[in-house]
C-alpha cells in the first residue's frame, strides 16, 4: 500500500502516485464509482478529499508555530513521511511494511531530484512548476504523470534490488583493459566525428558513457565539459532504466511476476503505429511496458485510449544537469546498442548560454527578495552585488537579446518596465518592502524564459541529425559486437564473492565506496538469478540481500547521528561499517568529528542531495592544500569468526580494494 | 530559587500534554476549549491550546480514518509527540526530537495507566470529578514521571531502587519475609517495600510498582520536606500508621495478582535481594495476553461497563458521606474525599503514633483542604496537604505549611544523619536544574515571596519527588488500559513507619474484615520497625570516586538502572547518553540485535544487551589519534574487554 503525492500551498494536488492496492483501499473507503470514464478523474477527487486536511493542516501549523509535520505512523505501522519543498508539499505513504521512514523520505527526495533533472530551474517558481507538473491539458498531463510514475517505480526497484541504488553510487564493470579501449574509441572515434559533423544542428557532445544494465563500462567526458555529478549520473541511470528497463531485473523479480502477472498474460497491448516503429528503432529490445509492474500497468490501460502517440524516437530527452553555476540544459540520446546495452550522449545545445545569464539574474533577483523581507531598504538592499546601474544595464541589453530571438518577452518587458518604474524612479518606491510583488514577479518572468528556452515541450526539431545517431550506434555496436555477451555476464557477476573467499574466511559480502568519485564495488548479489551463484540461490541469498540492505541503512542512521564507524552483531552476523579520509596518495588522514545532521534533513546519500560531497568540503577545510578523498567499507561476517580476524579482514579488504579504483573514468 | 525556576520552565517549554475529547467539539459553534480536559504546562496561553490541540487531533483523526488505525507517534520538525487515541479521546505527549521513539511512547502509556490505577476510566473520572480536580493529578503524574535524576532514567524509565551494594543483605531478606508474612492473610495479593522512595523489594510487576511508588513518593516528599524543616526523625513524625486507597487494576495485573499464589510464595523464598519482581517482564506480557484480549473483545465502551464494576467504583463525595461502612470503627479504611478530611483525626491515632503535634498539623492540613473545597478522593490522608500544596494551587497551603512548621520547630532537634541528607539532596537539587521538567517550577509566581527556608524547603519536596520519578517500560498493554472500562477496583494498604512504607494490594474485601486487618498490622508492625531503626542507620552509602569510564546498565526485568552518570551531562558524559540514546533505540527495534560499538571523532560507546539487560559503557581519557579506517589496532575494539573488566566490581557480569 503505497502512495506519494505532491501539493500545493492551495491543497491542489499536482502529482500522485498510487500503487493498485491503495487505490483499492481508497475506493472501498469512499465507494468510488468505478465506471469506466469516470474512474480516474474521481479517483483523483477522492484523494484531494483524503489528503486535503492534511495538506491544510500544514499550512496552519507553518503559519502559526513555524513548525511542521515530518510524519505519522499508526499502530499498524503505517507511515506517512512529509516534506516541504519551497511552495510544495511531498507526502509519501507506506502500508505495507516494505518501506521505512528513511525510505519514504529518500523518495521525497527523489522524486524532487526527478522534477529537477526535468524541468530546471522552473522548479524555483511555484506557479510555474505547477504548470509544468499539471498540464491544463488531461493528455498532456496523463502522458506526463505516466512518465513520473514508471519513474519513480523505476526507481523504487533500483533502489530494492540494485547494490549501486542501495548506496548511491556507479557501479563499474571491472574490465581495465576493455574500458580504456572504449574510452579511447568514445573519444577518438565517436564524440571527434559527430562534433566535427555538420549534421550536428548546433549541438556538441559533451559527455558519452556506454551502460551495461546499471553498470558503468565506459566514460567519455570532452575536454571543455563541465564536471558530471554522481547525482546526476545515478538519475540518468534511472533515466535510461526506465526507457530500456534491464533483463536482470525481470529475473529478479520473475518468482514474483510469474504469479503476480497473470493480468498481464491477458494483456497483449496494441501498440500505437509510432510505437511499431520505435520498437524497430530498438532493434530486439523488448516493449517498454513489459516491465512495468502489472499492477501499475492496469491502472495505466486505462490511459491508453487517451495516450498521445511516443515521440519520434531520434528526439532526444531534455536534462537538466548541475553546473556550477546552474542547473544547465543538456540533451540525452539514449541509443540501444543491445537489450541492456545503451550508448548515452549528453550534448550541449545551442543558446545553452542564455540559462547562465538568466540564472545569474533570478539569482540577484532572488537575493533581493530575501533581504528586502528580511527588512533591509535602499542601498542596504542591495548589498553584496554588484552596481545596480550595471546590473540594470545588462539585463535591459539581454532582454533587447532575447526580444530579438523566437521567444515571447513581452510579460519579461512588462514586468520589468513595472520594476524599474517602482525601483528606479523618483515617483517609485525605491527599493522598499512595496518592491517584493514586482520583485517576484521577475523572478516568474524569467523562469519563463528560462523555460520557453528550454523546456521539454519547447525543444522543435532540435537535435542531431538522424543518421548520425544511427551511424554513433552502429559504430560502437561494430566496436563491442565480440564482447557483447561477455558483458551482459559480466554485468551480472561483476566480481564475485569466491575470489575473496580464500584470503577472507567468514566473510560474507562487501560493499566499498569511493565517495569522492561516486563509485562502488561489490560482489554481484544474484538473489533469484537462473544461474547458481557461489550464495546458492533462493532464500539464502535473499536471506544475505535483507542483511545487506538493513546494514546499509543502519550504517546511514549513525553516520547522520555523526558515528564513522560502526560495528554491530546482530544474530549470527557480525557487520562492520567504516568511513574514513585519505589523500591522494592514500595515505590515511585523522579522523574527524563529523557534524550530526537533523532528522528531517537531506537523506545521506548521494543520488538526492549530495551528502558526501558537504562531508568533503567539510573535511577539506582542515585540509586545504591537498586532495581529500572519502571512503567507506561495509562487511558481513559470520559471527562465529573472532573480531580481531574480522577487524584485520576489514583493514586488508580495504588495502586490496584500495587498487582497482584507482583506474581513471576518463 | 528564580533562576532554578526559570531553568525549569524553560526545559518545560518543550514538553506539551495534553487530553482531549473531539466529542465535545463537533458543530460549527463548538469552541475548541470545551474539548480539552488537560493541557499543561497550564501556563501556555489558550489560543495556543487550542491551536495544538485542534489541529494535531484534527490530523490525527484524518491520518487514522486513512489507515483506519490510531496514530501512534507524530513528528513535526523540532518536536514530536507520542500519541493515544481512544474513542473521541485523545492524549498527546511532547519531547525534543532525541529522546527515542520508544521512550516518549512509553511515557505517555505509563502516564495514562497511572491516571487509571488511582482515578479509574478516563470518562467516569471526568463525570465524577472536576476538570480542576483531575487537572492537579495530571500534573503530579507528569510531573512525576517526566524527571529523572538524569537523562538516563527517563529514557529507560526505571524504578529506583536501594543502592543494594551498601547494605546487609540479611535486610533485604528480612524485607521479602516481611510480605511473605503478609501474605498470609488470603486477602493479600502482593506487597512491596519502599524506603524513601526507593524500592527496598516488591512482589509485584515493575509496573505496579511503579503506579504504588507515585503515592508513596507524596508522602516521602512530606516527611522529607519536615525532615528538611530541621525536624529530627527521631521525633518520630507521622511515625507509624496505616491507610487504605482505592486503586484500579487492570484484569491482567489482577489475574497476575490471583492466580499465582503458589509460584509467588516460592518466588518470595528464593528471590535474590534487592528487588524481586513479582513475574519476569516476559512472562507477566505471556500471562497478560490472555486475559487482555477477553476483556477487550467484550467491548470498551465506557457505556458497555458492566454494572456490576460500577458499583464498586468510588462513588461521589457526597454519596460517600452517607455511605455506611465507611464509617465503622477500625482505625483505618478507604479513604474517600472529605469522608477521609473528616475522619483522619481518628485515622492518626493509630496505636504508633506517638505525636500529637504533627497529627494535628497534618489534621490541620486535612481540614484547611476540605475547606478548599478540594475533592482529592484517595490520596487526601496525611500526605494531600502538602501534596496539594506543592502543586501550589492554593494560598490557603502556604499558610497551613507555616503552621505545620511551626508545630514541628517546637520538636527540632539537630540530627547529623538528616542534615547529611539534606545536604545530598541540595547537590542533588543543583543537579537537576537542568533537566527538571518540572511542573511545579514553572509555576515560579507561587512560590515568590516565601522565606528562603521554606522555598528550600519547596525545592527539597519538589526534589523529591524528581527523584522518584524512575519508572518501569513495562507497562501493561496500553490497550487494556485505554479500555478502561475492564478497570477492576482494588484496594491499596500502606502502613508506614517514618521513612519505610509497606504497601499491599489486597482485595476489596479487606478493609470490611477488620480481623484481616489487624492479622497484617501485627504480623508487620515489628518487623517493620526493625526494618526501618537499621535502614536509617546503614543509609546512606557514599558512591565511589568514579572510575575512568562512563557506563549504564539496564535490568530490563526489574527495570532498575545502575549507572555513574550524574545529573548534568557535559563533556564525554553527554557523548556516552547521545550514543546510549541511539543505541537503545536500535535495540529495541531490532531484536536479534546483541552488541554494538559506535564511534565519532571523539568518543566510541559499546553496547550489549541480552534479553535481560542492556549494558553501555565508555572509556575516558583521551581518544587515541585515529583515522577510522578499519585498523585492528584501533582502541574502540577493546570496549568489550575493558567493560566486562571494569563492570565487574558494579555487580554486572558481562561474561
Amino acid at each position: 500500500m503505497k502512495c506519494l503525492l505532491v501539493a500545493n500551498e492551495s491543497a491542489e494536488v499536482l502529482f500522485y502516485w498510487t500503487d493498485t492496492e491503495f487505490e483499492q483501499r481508497v475506493q472501498g473507503q469512499y465507494g468510488v464509482s468505478q465506471e469506466e470514464g469516470e474512474r480516474l478523474p474521481a479517483f483523483e477527487d477522492s484523494i484531494n478529499t483524503l489528503f486535503a486536511p492534511i495538506i491544510i493542516s500544514c499550512s496552519t501549523m507553518v503559519d502559526r508555530l513555524g513548525e511542521n509535520y515530518t510524519s505519522f505512523s499508526t499502530e499498524n505501522n503505517h507511515i506517512y513521511v512529509l516534506h516541504q519543498f519551497e511552495e510544495c508539499l511531498y507526502i509519501a505513504v507506506n502500508g505495507d511494511g516494505d518501506e521505512t521512514e528513511e525510505d519514504l523520505k529518500r523518495k521525497i527526495f527523489v522524486m524532487k531530484k526527478l522534477t529537477e533533472i526535468m524541468f530546471g530551474m522552473v522548479t524555483l517558481s511555484g506557479s510555474l512548476l505547477r504548470k509544468e507538473l499539471r498540464p491544463q491539458d488531461t493528455e498532456q498531463r496523463n502522458r506526463l504523470w505516466k512518465k513520473l510514475r514508471s519513474l519513480l517505480e523505476t526507481y523504487s526497484r533500483l533502489r530494492e534490488n540494485d547494490q549501486s541504488f542501495l548506496v548511491e553510487a556507479v557501479e563499474r564493470l571491472i574490465h581495465p583493459t576493455l574500458c580504456e579501449q572504449c574510452i579511447e574509441f568514445l573519444e577518438r572515434r565517436l564524440v571527434q566525428q559527430i562534433n566535427s559533423n555538420m549534421d550536428r544542428m548546433g549541438e556538441e557532445v559533451l559527455h558519452a558513457f556506454i551502460l551495461v544494465h546499471t553498470k558503468l563500462l565506459a566514460f567519455y567526458s570532452s575536454r571543455n565539459a563541465s564536471n558530471l555529478y554522481p547525482s546526476d549520473l545515478l538519475a540518468l541511470i534511472i533515466l535510461v532504466q526506465d526507457l530500456y528497463p534491464s533483463k536482470i531485473n525481470l529475473d529478479d523479480t520473475s518468482e514474483e511476476l510469474e504469479s503476480s502477472s497473470v493480468p498481464e498474460a491477458f494483456y497483449t497491448p496494441e501498440p500505437s503505429p509510432p510505437e511499431r516503429e520505435s520498437v524497430r528503432q530498438r532493434s530486439d529490445s523488448p516493449p517498454v511496458f513489459q516491465f512495468v509492474d502489472p499492477d501499475v500497468q492496469m491502472a495505466e490501460d486505462s490511459l491508453q485510449t487517451l495516450e498521445a502517440p511516443i515521440p519520434d524516437p531520434s528526439a532526444p530527452y531534455r536534462v537538466f544537469l548541475e553546473a556550477k553555476e546552474c542547473p544547465m540544459p543538456h540533451s540525452m540520446y539514449c541509443l540501444p546498442l543491445w537489450p541492456g546495452i545503451t550508448l548515452v550522449l549528453l550534448t550541449k545545445i545551442p543558446n545553452s548560454h542564455v540559462a547562465t545569464s538568466v540564472c545569474y539574474f533570478l539569482e540577484a533577483f532572488v537575493k533581493l527578495e530575501k533581504r528586502l523581507c528580511e527588512g533591509h531598504e535602499g542601498a542596504a538592499a542591495m548589498r553584496g552585488q554588484p552596481s545596480v546601474q550595471e546590473q540594470r544595464s545588462r539585463l535591459e541589453k539581454l532582454i533587447k537579446t532575447w526580444a530579438g530571438m523566437d521567444i515571447q518577452t513581452s510579460q519579461l518587458q512588462n514586468a520589468w518596465t513595472d520594476f524599474k518604474n517602482k525601483a528606479f524612479s523618483r515617483s517609485g518606491s525605491g527599493f522598499t518592502r512595496d518592491l517584493l510583488p514586482s520583485c517576484r514577479n521577475m523572478k516568474t518572468q524569467l523562469c519563463g524564459v528560462y523555460r520557453q528556452f528550454f523546456a521539454a515541450d519547447c525543444m522543435g526539431s532540435q537535435r542531431l541529425a538522424p543518421h548520425l545517431q544511427e551511424r554513433a550506434l552502429s559504430m560502437v555496436q561494430e566496436k563491442l559486437m565480440d564482447w557483447k555477451d561477455f558483458l551482459l555476464v559480466k554485468s551480472k557477476r561483476n566480481i564475485t564473492m569466491v575470489s575473496y573467499l580464500e584470503e577472507f574466511p567468514g566473510l560474507i559480502h562487501f560493499i566499498y565506496v569511493d565517495r569522492s568519485n561516486g563509485q562502488m564495488i561489490a560482489p554481484s548479489l544474484n538473489v533469484t538469478d537462473r544461474t547458481v551463484s557461489e550464495l546458492g540461490k533462493g532464500p539464502l541469498a535473499d536471506f544475505v540481500k535483507k542483511k545487506v540492505w538493513s546494514l546499509v541503512a543502519t550504517a546511514q542512521r549513525y553516520l547522520q547521528k555523526g558515528y564513522a564507524t560502526v560495528t554491530l552483531r546482530d544474530g549470527d552476523y557480525f557487520y562492520c561499517y567504516f568511513l574514513w579520509f585519505e589523500n591522494e596518495t592514500g595515505y590515511k588522514l585523522e579522523v574527524i568529528d563529523i557534524p550530526s545532521s537533523p532528522d528531517d534533513g537531506a537523506p545521506v546519500g548521494m543520488l538526492t542531495c549530495d551528502y558526501y560531497r558537504k562531508l568533503l568540503r567539510y573535511y577539506s577545510k582542515k585540509h586545504q592544500n591537498e586532495v581529500v578523498k572519502c571512503y567507506e567499507l561495509f562487511t558481513v561476517h559470520l559471527g562465529v569468526i573472532p573480531n580481531e580476524y574480522i577487524l584485520q579482514h576489514c583493514s586488508q579488504l580495504a588495502r586490496k580494494l584500495w587498487e582497482p579504483t584507482r583506474i581513471p573514468l576518463l | 530559587m528564580q533562576p532554578m525556576a526559570e531553568t525549569a520552565a524553560l526545559a518545560y517549554s518543550r514538553r506539551f500534554f495534553f487530553l482531549y475529547d473531539s466529542s465535545k467539539v463537533q458543530e460549527e459553534g463548538d469552541l475548541t476549549r470545551d474539548g480539552i480536559y488537560y493541557f499543561s504546562p497550564e501556563d501556555t496561553p489558550v489560543d495556543q491550546q487550542e491551536l495544538l490541540c485542534g489541529q494535531l487531533a484534527g490530523v490525527c483523526r484524518c491520518v487514522s480514518e486513512m489507515s483506519s488505525s490510531p496514530v501512534r507517534l507524530l513528528r513535526l520538525r523540532k518536536s514530536k509527540y507520542a500519541v493515544r487515541m481512544k474513542d473521541s479521546f485523545i492524549w498527546a505527549l511532547s519531547c525534543v526530537v532525541d529522546i527515542p521513539d520508544v521512550s516518549l511512547c512509553d511515557l505517555l502509556d505509563q502516564l495514562i495507566a497511572l491516571f487509571c490505577f488511582y482515578n479509574g476510566p478516563v470518562r467516569q473520572s471526568y463525570q465524577l470529578y472536576s476538570k480542576e480536580d483531575l487537572a492537579l493529578r495530571w500534573a503530579r503524574y507528569l510531573c512525576h514521571l517526566q524527571g529523572g535524576s538524569t537523562e538516563l532514567h527517563n529514557i529507560f524509565s526505571c524504578l529506583r531502587t536501594i543502592d543494594s551494594t551498601h547494605i546487609d543483605p540479611l535486610l533485604l531478606l528480612k524485607a521479602a519475609l516481611i510480605l511473605q508474612a503478609c501474605q498470609r492473610c488470603p486477602l493479600v495479593l502482593a506487597g512491596c517495600i519502599l524506603y524513601r522512595g526507593r524500592v527496598v523489594s516488591t512482589q509485584m510487576t515493575p509496573a505496579l510498582t511503579m503506579k504504588v511508588m507515585v503515592y508513596e513518593t507524596q508522602m516521602y516528599s512530606q516527611d522529607f520536606r519536615v525532615t528538611a524543616n530541621g525536624l529530627s526523625s527521631s521525633v518520630c513524625s507521622l511515625s507509624s500508621f496505616t491507610a487504605t486507597t482505592q486503586v484500579f487494576l487492570t484484569p491482567s495485573e489482577l489475574y497476575v495478582l490471583r492466580c499465582h499464589p503458589v509460584e509467588r510464595a516460592y518466588r518470595s523464598q528464593c528471590s535474590q535481594p534487592p528487588c524481586q519482581p513479582s513475574k519476569s517482564r516476559l512472562l507477566s506480557r505471556t500471562l497478560s495476553d490472555t486475559p487482555t484480549t477477553d476483556t477487550d473483545s467484550s467491548g470498551l465502551d465506557l457505556m458497555q461497563c458492566p454494572p456490576a464494576s460500577y458499583q464498586t467504583l468510588p462513588s461521589s463525595p457526597r454519596s460517600s458521606l452517607s455511605d455506611e461502612p465507611y464509617f465503622s470503627p477500625s482505625p483505618s479504611r478507604v479513604n474517600t474525599p472529605l469522608h477521609s478530611n473528616l475522619m483522619n483525626q481518628s485515622e492518626y491515632f493509630t496505636p504508633d503514633s506517638h505525636d500529637h503535634s504533627i497529627s494535628n498539623g497534618t489534621n490541620l492540613c486535612a481540614v484547611k483542604e476540605s475547606l478548599a473545597g478540594l475533592n482529592i478522593k484517595q490520596d487526601t490522608d496525611a500526605s494531600s496537604g502538602s501534596e496539594t500544596k506543592s502543586e501550589g494551587v492554593n494560598s490557603d497551603q502556604d499558610i497551613q505549611s507555616d503552621e505545620i512548621k511551626a508545630l514541628a520547630n517546637g520538636y527540632e532537634q539537630s540530627n547529623s544523619l538528616d542534615n547529611h541528607l539534606d545536604h545530598d539532596n541540595q547537590i542533588e537539587n543543583e543537579e537537576n536544574k537542568l533537566d527538571a521538567n518540572n511542573h511545579v517550577m514553572c509555576k515560579n509566581g507561587k512560590f515568590q515571596g516565601e522565606t528562603e527556608e521554606e522555598a528550600r524547603t519547596k525545592s527539597k519536596q519538589v526534589e523529591g519527588r524528581l527523584e522518584e520519578k524512575y519508572e518501569p517500560t513495562n507497562t501493561p498493554s496500553p490497550h487494556e488500559t485505554l479500555g478502561d472500562t475492564s478497570l477492576v477496583p482494588s484496594v491499596l494498604y500502606q502502613h508506614r513507619v517514618r521513612g519505610l512504607v509497606l504497601a499491599l494490594l489486597v482485595e476489596p474485601e479487606f478493609h470490611t474484615d477488620p480481623s484481616a486487618r489487624e492479622e497484617v498490622h501485627h504480623s508487620s508492625m515489628a518487623s517493620l520497625n526493625g526494618l526501618e531503626a537499621h535502614l536509617r542507620n546503614t543509609l546512606p552509602g557514599t558512591p565511589g570516586p568514579p572510575g575512568p569510564y562512563t557506563f549504564a546498565h539496564y535490568d530490563c526485568i526489574q527495570n532498575t538502572l545502575t549507572t555513574n552518570v550524574c545529573g548534568h551531562s557535559a563533556g564525554p558524559q553527554e557523548a556516552f547518553v547521545r550514543a546510549t540514546k541511539l543505541l537503545h533505540s536500535h535495540f529495541s527495534h531490532l531484536d536479534t540485535l546483541q552488541e554494538a560499538i559506535v564511534r565519532n571523532g571523539s568518543s566510541a560507546v559499546y553496547g550489549t544487551r541480552s534479553t535481560a539487560q542492556e549494558t553501555y559503557f565508555l572509556q575516558r581519557g583521551t581518544p587515541v589519534r585515529n583515522s577510522g579506517s578499519p585498523d585492528p589496532q584501533d582502541s574502540a575494539f577493546s570496549l568489550p574487554r575493558k567493560a566486562r573488566q571494569r563492570l565487574l566490581k558494579h555487580g554486572v557480569n558481562l561474561l
